[in-house]
């Protein structure tokens, strides 16, 4: 009986490690062309003839014309950043309002706003365009900042959610000791709500980074160190360009994940925390 | 009540919407230089007959003296950084020479070959001078994007330039551009220490000597600029009709079958195989592939996998009928085009003449891979691949397709490629997609 549990384990684990192996081979061939000596795309060979981090330093030490990765990179930090300090504010505030707050046609307000939610964004791409336009703010950071964070609010669902979980007798007894709905919402919910505000920023942070349709559409310039990252990998892809600068390329796509990979470990600890636990006493 | 306001708000989003969508700002493009009518050129460039009226010193000196405060240009151009920094240098050059000037020349990086769908998508907020492939010409004009060019202030390009470049950058005896490089074209580039000059004069050769020496030689069958080839070589045509949208293409009657027939026995070689650009490069390198269809802008890729060996030529001919018969090809220019829309017309056509003289396309030249169009700067550059496209200049075509071309004719390319028993019903599906109307 034991032998047999043993035996189907052994296989489970084996399925499951072939799967994340098989899933995994994408992101190994990326992360190892991105030492290899060859600059061009290596489709005969896995692992490349020779090893250097001389497709790194070109990355980050010496941007040329093509790839001028610092400038890219601090674009799209800028928007992602600021961005998502906005768009995390107006989930969490939506959220709370949606949730802890009681006003006239909450309930419409609420359906239409996830009915609104529910039609692509990349449907007005156009009518965004042309209305940038209209204020002058394609081709600008604070463009994409505002086409990021503006509709965010509509994300509010799973926050709205875990809000209801905190308990109103927690928002009342500070009521009653005279605290403001500013105060209720600084004070007592948002302490509360650390793994949910860990979610919200990763994802408000993760949208506007990786994105590359919007940033496409609205950032017309064909200077390069006006470019966020997305859209110069992208042109890297070229095929006047491609023989020259792939392995750069995958170079950049393991440098794009390292901001995620730190935001997430930082961030990570704050999951596993407990939430209301204990909040309320007698 | 509650209807009520979510009427209204529904109702206040609608009217947003519309009146976004209502307020376009109409501009004429302004007229640029003065019609200064010193000098006339008249030249016969295939079927249409095309003038430049020709400004004199005057004209420039107008220029600058109406102008006021500083010139905002946009230069799109290749991403490649051998162009970027000769443009660069090129535009150093410029401001120089018209120093009395304030300039704030920007230049951005865009492929030629999508330059149309960028600079389309927003013409007002496209490049006041931009780069482009001939065959977007048509589209460039029907858009009313390009600004044409009807007068010059410095130098006569309709003269300077060779025939099929004005022809390419011309239409309906009108020229919209500015024509820059000739070397849009392709070529077969091989290991000559592998192959002889006999070897490379015909596909039946090649095919042979590879499989001889258990190498590979090919091309992407999968793209119909490549395929055409075959087809213009024997006679077949496909290119745009009357209306300069739709295509006709008559390559399923007798000789379009014989060429396919060919093709399918070529291809039944193990030894042709069908590779696009990038997988080309790293078998070239491996050693595996020792002959393949390109053009000048992988010659460098070329070089670093054979050396001192790499070779270029003209294409090889192919059995038809058992005549060997000449592969022909697609010919294609660069133009630099001026925005009709640029609030700059004036400063933007002498800039566009200022990067296509005969002393920046000897610069481009010798800097790039690429062949110069002016006719003084061509006859003193010299490489192996431009000797291969200009004794395959002969065989080519200009390339005038419409969109319905390129799909059908890869699928073509890739059923021949394959091998099929009918050859006739491939064709007739080919055709078919080919001449079909256009949305």
């Amino acid at each position: 009986m034991k032998a047999r549990r043993i035996v189907a384990s052994v296989f489970r684990h084996l399925f499951l490690a072939i799967m994340a192996g098989i899933w995994l081979i994408p992101i190994l061939w990326l992360f190892v062309t991105s030492f290899s000596t060859d600059p061009g795309i290596r489709t005969t060979r896995f692992f490349p003839e020779h090893w250097t981090l001389a497709n790194y330093s070109k990355l980050l030490l010496h941007p040329d014309t093509v790839a001028n990765f610092p400038a890219w990179f601090k674009n799209s930090m800028i928007i992602g950043v600021i961005s998502c300090i906005i768009s995390s504010a107006f989930v969490l505030m939506v959220s709370y309002a949606f949730s802890c707050m009681r006003f006239p046609s909450r309930k419409r307000l609420m359906s239409f706003s996830i009915i609104l939610g529910m039609f692509p964004g990349v449907l007005s791409m156009i009518a965004v365009y042309f209305i940038l336009k209209m204020f002058n703010l394609t081709d600008s950071l604070a463009g994409l900042i505002v086409v990021y964070s503006a509709g965010s609010g509509l994300g509010f669902l799973i926050c709205k959610g875990f809000f209801d979980t905190i308990p109103a007798s927690l928002r009342e007894s500070a009521k009653i000791e005279g605290a403001s709905e500013f105060t209720v919402f600084t004070r007592i919910v948002i302490p509360l709500s650390k793994p949910m505000i860990v979610y919200t920023v990763i994802n408000s942070f993760l949208a506007p980074w990786m994105d590359f349709v919007m940033a496409k559409l609205l950032i017309r310039s064909k200077d390069p160190a006006d470019w966020t990252v997305a859209i110069g990998l992208y042109n890297i892809l070229q095929k006047t360009l491609i023989g020259q600068y792939f392995s750069v390329f995958c170079a950049g796509g393991i440098v794009v994940a390292v901001p995620i990979s730190i935001l997430f470990i930082i961030m990570q600890k704050f999951y596993v925390e407990g939430i209301t636990g204990g909040a309320v006493k007698g | 009540m509650k209807k009520k306001l979510v009427a209204v708000l529904l109702t206040a989003a609608m009217a947003v919407s519309l009146a976004a969508c209502g307020k376009t700002t109409e501009k004429q493009p302004e007229v640029a230089p003065e019609q200064g009518t010193e000098q006339t050129t008249e030249e016969k460039t295939g079927d249409t007959e095309v003038v430049i009226n020709q400004g004199s010193d005057d004209a420039i000196a107008n220029l600058i003296a109406a102008t006021e405060g500083t010139v905002d240009l946009t230069l799109w151009c290749s991403e490649m950084e051998s162009y970027q920094n000769t443009m660069k240098e090129l535009v150093d050059e410029f401001k120089n020479t018209y120093s009395d000037v304030d300039f704030n020349i920007t230049i951005g990086a865009q492929s030629e070959s999508t330059c149309k769908d960028e600079v389309l998508k927003d013409v007002e907020a496209a490049a006041d001078v931009f780069v482009f492939a001939d065959d977007q010409l048509n589209e460039l004009v029907q858009a009313g994007a390009l600004q044409a060019v009807t007068t010059t202030y410095t130098f006569d390009p309709l003269a300077a330039n060779g025939a099929g470049a004005v022809n390419a950058a011309s239409l309906n005896g009108t020229c919209y551009a500015y024509p820059l490089t000739a070397s849009n074209g392709y070529f077969l580039i091989y290991d000559k220490s592998l192959l002889t000059d006999e070897d490379v004069a015909s596909w039946e050769n090649l095919v042979a000597a590879c499989e001889a020496q258990g190498k590979k030689c090919g091309f992407d069958f999968g793209n119909g600029w490549y395929t055409y080839g075959f087809f213009s070589g024997a006679g077949c045509t496909a290119t745009l009709a009357e209306d300069g949208v739709n295509n006709v293409c008559d390559w399923n009657n007798e000789t379009g079958v014989a060429v396919a027939e060919s093709l399918v026995k070529i291809c039944s070689s193990d030894a042709v195989i069908s590779i696009g650009d990038a997988d080309a490069r790293a078998q070239a390198k491996d050693g595996d592939l020792i002959a393949y269809v390109d053009g000048t802008w992988s010659i460098e890729d070329f070089q670093a996998a054979y050396g001192d060996n790499l070779a270029c030529v003209k294409l090889p001919t192919f059995e038809v009928n058992g005549v060997a018969t000449q592969e022909g090809s697609f010919a294609g220019y660069k133009l630099v085009g001026v925005n009709a829309y640029s609030k700059n017309v004036g400063w933007a056509m002498l800039l566009a003449e200022f990067i296509t003289n005969e002393e920046a396309q000897m610069k481009i030249g010798a800097n790039t891979q690429e062949g110069p169009s002016n006719i003084n700067a061509a006859a003193s550059i010299s490489s192996p691949a431009l000797s291969a496209l200009g004794a395959q200049s002969a065989f080519a075509d200009l390339q005038r397709v419409g969109g319905n071309y390129w799909t059908p004719a890869g699928t073509l390319g890739q059923t021949l490629y394959t091998g099929t028993d009918d050859v006739k019903a491939a064709l007739d599906d080919a055709v078919a997609g080919i001449t079909a109307a256009a949305e």
